[in-house]
């Protein structure tokens, strides 16, 4: 069993407690607007392109072993260009493989109280691997996390439960409308599921992006609080809004639309707030 | 800041407070008298003709220079003949492109003077007179022992001047102050210390014997420290104030002209680590004296914590919290641990005098009260060129990683062969001169009726340093990845690539580029190969003495000259993807945008290199890190445990610098925008826009961690 993998982030400090490995699953079935990840959409490999860093060199086209007519994703062409213009994007990795990578950590884990976090695109769209490399860290005494956003079945969730130390779980904004129009998808599901994990009794950490013109709202952000005070998760945290995927719009060839950071005042009005969710 | 140290600060930092040396009127060589003394009376005669800087707020005096009238200390080397000549010749000037000569640091031994005063050390010179019966030895302790006595006098000028100069000021509390010191330089450093201030004046006018490092000061000082504190005759703030006035002492050693002035390494101590009981010492006195330099908006002096596994967290954290808060960049971390283990078990240096190090300069280990041997640069990276471009027949038509390995193991012993000879020629030109005013404060040197530069000290460590250890590493892994593991190319290809500088050979330079799996990315292939390398180092140096009989110790370390820039001229390809001359790489720590496996990848790959080997001669891990990471205090925490760890892993050396790379080319842009960026460069800090260029590229180049 493989897992289409598209980055593996070592040291990382902001995806969960401690010092953390993260990896990023490829495949999501939101569409967020703001995604800063989004070559983590598409399930499959792919190519990246950067027009501003071609020359025009033509190597790529000399190397090109179907003649530019079909891309294989031989990944020749990425290797040949000298300005990094050409990207492949994703990579599958066995279990073993994952893991291996994965343990190379595994003292500075112990020594900071960090472990691995699986990521995404969506982790949860690849259950099956997702499970098996858990289960494998698991049993290795690494600590876990899985950063979703929840829009599955809860019988994937159960699936992964006995590995999981810590749920990463997005709760972008409570109302549904305004959920569908920016993520493409409804959060009835997504909410239903957090409830079930909290029954659970696994330990949570609620993560909301705050999106300029999106949830930058008192009411949006109250309405994220009330929801969630008194539930029983372990913290809230907000995450602003940045823009430092913007470069990877021009490589997938997609329009890039610019949101609004709050600002840091606001930023730390609320994070008060969430503080005693 | 208190008022007085502030009128200090400003004076210091104008320089304002920097002590020129006076022309003097010697007597003239008198020829029935030996050079040694003659040398030894102009030098006495001199030391008495200068005359102390004293101001309204000073507590503390008696620093003097050298205007090279006469031979002076054993750091600036002024006045040594022999040693300007030899470094006419070779300072810089690298030899068969292989080995430059360099400076040596120095150390003196405070706590013998602390512990016994001038008239002790005078004590120990007439019992050494009477064991010795070589008459140059006899000779050389006369002048020791003449300089030793001229110092006492010194003392006794500078309270005459005090005083004198008391007498014109107005303001009771200056005046009270200045008698104090009056009094204080007619007990001390003839006599040993009564109290915290005598200790830190005694250090303050002896610094003049050696003007390099303070040593282990909280050592030193803590006994004076915690009794004063005790009885009451001592408060913090007072203690701080003392201690400011040393580290700008320090400053003002260094002219205001001089590059060195903004430059840290001219002066870098230690706090904390093993003592000879095996405790850790890091204790309050340790926190002050970072806090009070922090305080200070200086550029000089800078020192390292020795970290140890006893060191609690919350005393690491307090040091990488002065760090992240110092904006000079002063304060760097070594592992004890590691150090002392080489010092000891495989030098063989007493485990009280293995404890004793310091760091001097850039990043060099030094012994308390003994010179450090760094004498000279090798250019490691030359062997690999060498089997390459001239030797080709010899390595093409192996078919193992490990018959190509003993192949290049025989050029690279034939290499530091030549390079640890080079540096014994390089010790010897610097024995045709005696030191007098160092030697009295440098171990072993009584003892042996030697002076410093004639190997008369008890314990040194000989360290030349190697540049261009990651090319080396990289070069190697290149080999194994892509010829012996993946077969992408033969032997023969990759020799002619070279050959042509990569000419008509670009996808298999790109491919190694793009896929090699270098240093600095925690992988097998990479861990393997240098680990190897540097059980071949290991296994070259150990046992193995310098022509004084000094232990080596081989480092890594490049200094704040080009060393990489003129060694990396003169060499052809190599198959690290260098081109022909490339500068190379310097230090262990920065890859150059190689090491993209994040930032416990890169700790790893340094930490696990052989514990045992070259990592504890003078050795640089520079980290460069976004400085959002700091900004963010949880970041900073989970930083500070992973740092920690990294220690605990068996890292020897780190220090940080906070900055992204955008700034760094806005910088070189725009100098004059960026007048107060400092970066770490190798084992000192600097501003950035007064680094020669190709030592900017580098730091540029050094991946930023995020």
């Amino acid at each position: 069993m493989k897992g289409l993998i598209f980055d593996i982030q070592r040291s990382s400090f902001v995806d969960g407690d401690g010092v953390r490995t993260t990896v990023f699953f490829k495949g999501c079935n939101l569409k967020c607007k703001w995604c800063h990840n989004p070559e983590g959409i598409k399930n499959y490999k792919e190519m990246l392109f950067y027009k501003s860093k071609c020359t025009g060199c033509g190597l790529c086209r000399k190397i090109c072993q179907n003649n530019e007519k079909e891309c294989t994703l031989c990944g020749n062409c990425a290797l040949i260009c000298p300005n990094d213009a050409k990207e492949i994007c994703g990579k599958e990795y066995n279990t073993g493989e994952l893991f291996e990578i994965i343990q190379r950590d595994k003292a500075l884990y112990s020594q900071t109280g960090g472990g691995v976090t699986f990521s995404g695109g969506e982790c949860m769209l690849q259950i099956d691997f997702l499970r098996s490399i858990l289960e494998k860290c698991y049993e290795n005494g690494i600590n876990t996390a899985v950063d979703t956003a929840g829009n599955v079945p809860f019988s994937y969730f159960e699936k992964i439960l006995p590995y999981v130390n810590t749920f990463l779980y997005d709760v972008k904004c409570i109302d549904e409308e305004l959920h569908k129009e920016h993520t493409g998808v409804s959060n009835t599901l997504i909410l239903e599921n957090l409830e079930r994990l909290i029954k659970a009794g696994k330990r949570i950490v609620v993560r909301t992006p705050v999106i300029g013109g999106f949830n930058d709202t008192d009411k949006e952000l109250f309405r994220i609080f009330n929801y969630l005070k008194g539930k029983g998760i372990e913290k809230a945290e907000l995450l602003p809004y940045h823009n430092m995927g913007a470069h990877k719009y021009e490589g997938l060839s997609l329009p890039f639309k610019e949101f609004a950071a709050p600002s840091k005042d606001f930023m730390e009005k609320y994070k008060k707030v969430f503080s005693t969710v | 800041m208190d008022k007085r140290i502030r009128a200090l600060t400003d004076l210091t930092l104008k320089g304002k407070m920097y002590v020129y040396g006076k022309e003097t009127e010697l007597s003239s060589f008198d020829k029935s008298k030996s050079r040694i003394e003659n040398e030894a009376i102009q030098l006495c005669e001199y030391i008495l003709n200068q005359e102390p800087k004293i101001t309204e707020h000073s507590a503390l005096t008696g620093r003097f220079n050298f205007n090279g009238q006469v031979v002076g200390d054993a750091f600036k080397r002024i006045g040594h003949t022999y040693t300007a000549r030899a470094l006419e010749k070779y300072y810089l000037k690298p030899q068969e492109n292989l080995s430059t000569m360099e400076w040596q640091h120095a150390t003196a031994d405070y706590k013998k003077v602390l512990e016994k005063g001038i008239v002790g050390i005078i004590e120990e010179i007439d019992l050494s007179i009477k064991s010795h019966t070589d008459p140059e030895k006899i000779e050389f302790l006369n002048g020791l022992k003449m300089v030793a006595s001229t110092l006492i006098k010194w003392s006794d000028k500078c309270a005459n001047r005090v005083m004198e100069f008391a007498k014109g000021v107005k303001n009771q509390e200056n005046r009270q102050r200045l008698e104090k010191l009056a009094q204080a330089l007619m007990y001390v450093p003839k006599n040993k210390p009564r109290s915290f201030y005598e200790a830190v004046l005694t250090i303050y006018v002896c610094f003049s014997a050696d003007p390099d490092s303070l040593g282990t000061l909280d050592r030193f000082l803590s006994p004076f420290y915690f009794n004063d504190i005790e009885s009451g005759a001592l408060t913090k703030e007072e203690a701080q104030q003392y201690l400011q006035e040393l580290y700008l002492m320090v400053q003002a050693s260094t002219h205001i002209d001089s590059v060195h002035f903004t430059r840290g390494g001219e002066s870098h101590f230690c706090v904390g680590g093993y003592d000879k009981n095996g405790r850790d010492c890091f204790n309050e006195l340790s926190r002050l004296i970072i806090s009070s330099m922090v305080d200070l908006p200086t550029y000089i002096p800078q020192v390292t914590l020795r970290w140890t596994e006893k060191l609690s967290f919350d005393d690491f954290k307090y040091a990488m919290e002065y760090e992240r808060l110092d904006p000079h960049k002063r304060i760097a971390f070594t592992n004890d641990e590691k150090r002392i283990k080489c010092y000891h078990e495989l030098c063989g240096i007493p485990y009280d005098r293995a404890v004793s190090y310091t760091m001097v300069g850039c990043n060099e280990p030094a012994f308390l009260g003994a010179i450090t041997g760094s004498s000279s640069k090798g250019n490691i990276l030359k062997c690999i060129e060498t089997l390459f471009h001239e030797k080709g027949d010899s390595i093409k038509d192996l078919s193992t990683y490990e018959e190509f390995y003993a192949e290049f193991e025989k050029e690279l012993y034939s290499d530091l062969h030549k390079i640890f000879d080079y540096d014994n020629f390089y010790n010897l030109e610097r024995a045709k001169d005696y030191n007098y005013i160092s030697s009295l404060f440098f171990n072993g040197c009584i003892e042996s009726g030697k002076s410093l530069t004639q190997g008369g000290g008890d314990v040194v460590v000989a360290s030349p340093m190697l540049i261009g250890i990651t090319n080396l590493i990289d070069a190697l892994i290149v080999v194994k990845q892509f010829i012996y593991d993946e077969k992408c190319c033969t032997m023969e290809e990759l020799i002619s690539a070279l050959r042509a500088d990569w000419q008509g050979y670009e996808l298999l330079y790109t491919k190694i580029i793009k896929t090699g799996k270098f240093f600095g990315n925690d992988d097998p292939v990479s861990l393997f190969v240098s680990q190897k390398l540097y059980n071949s180092l290991y296994n070259y140096y150990k046992n193995k003495k310098n022509v004084f009989g000094y232990p080596w110790l081989v480092g890594d370390l490049l200094g704040y000259n080009e060393h990489h820039k003129w060694f990396g001229e003169n060499t052809r390809a190599t198959p690290d993807g260098r081109k022909n001359k490339d500068r190379l790489k310097f230090g262990i720590g920065q890859s150059e945008g190689r090491d993209k496996q994040g930032l416990s990848a890169l700790l790893n790959s340094v930490a696990l290199l052989d514990k045992n080997a070259i990592g504890c001669g003078a050795t640089v891990t520079n980290i460069t890190l976004d400085e959002q990471v700091v900004k963010n205090d949880d970041s900073f925490l989970k930083l500070c445990k992973m740092l920690e760890h990294y220690f605990i892993n068996g890292g020897v050396h780190f220090q940080l610098t906070y900055v992204s790379q955008n700034d760094l080319l806005c910088a070189q842009r725009e100098p004059e925008k960026y007048k107060s960026l400092r970066v770490r460069v190798t084992g000192f800090s600097d501003y950035f826009v007064k680094l020669k260029p190709s030592i900017q590229n580098d730091i540029i180049e050094r991946t930023v961690k995020k």
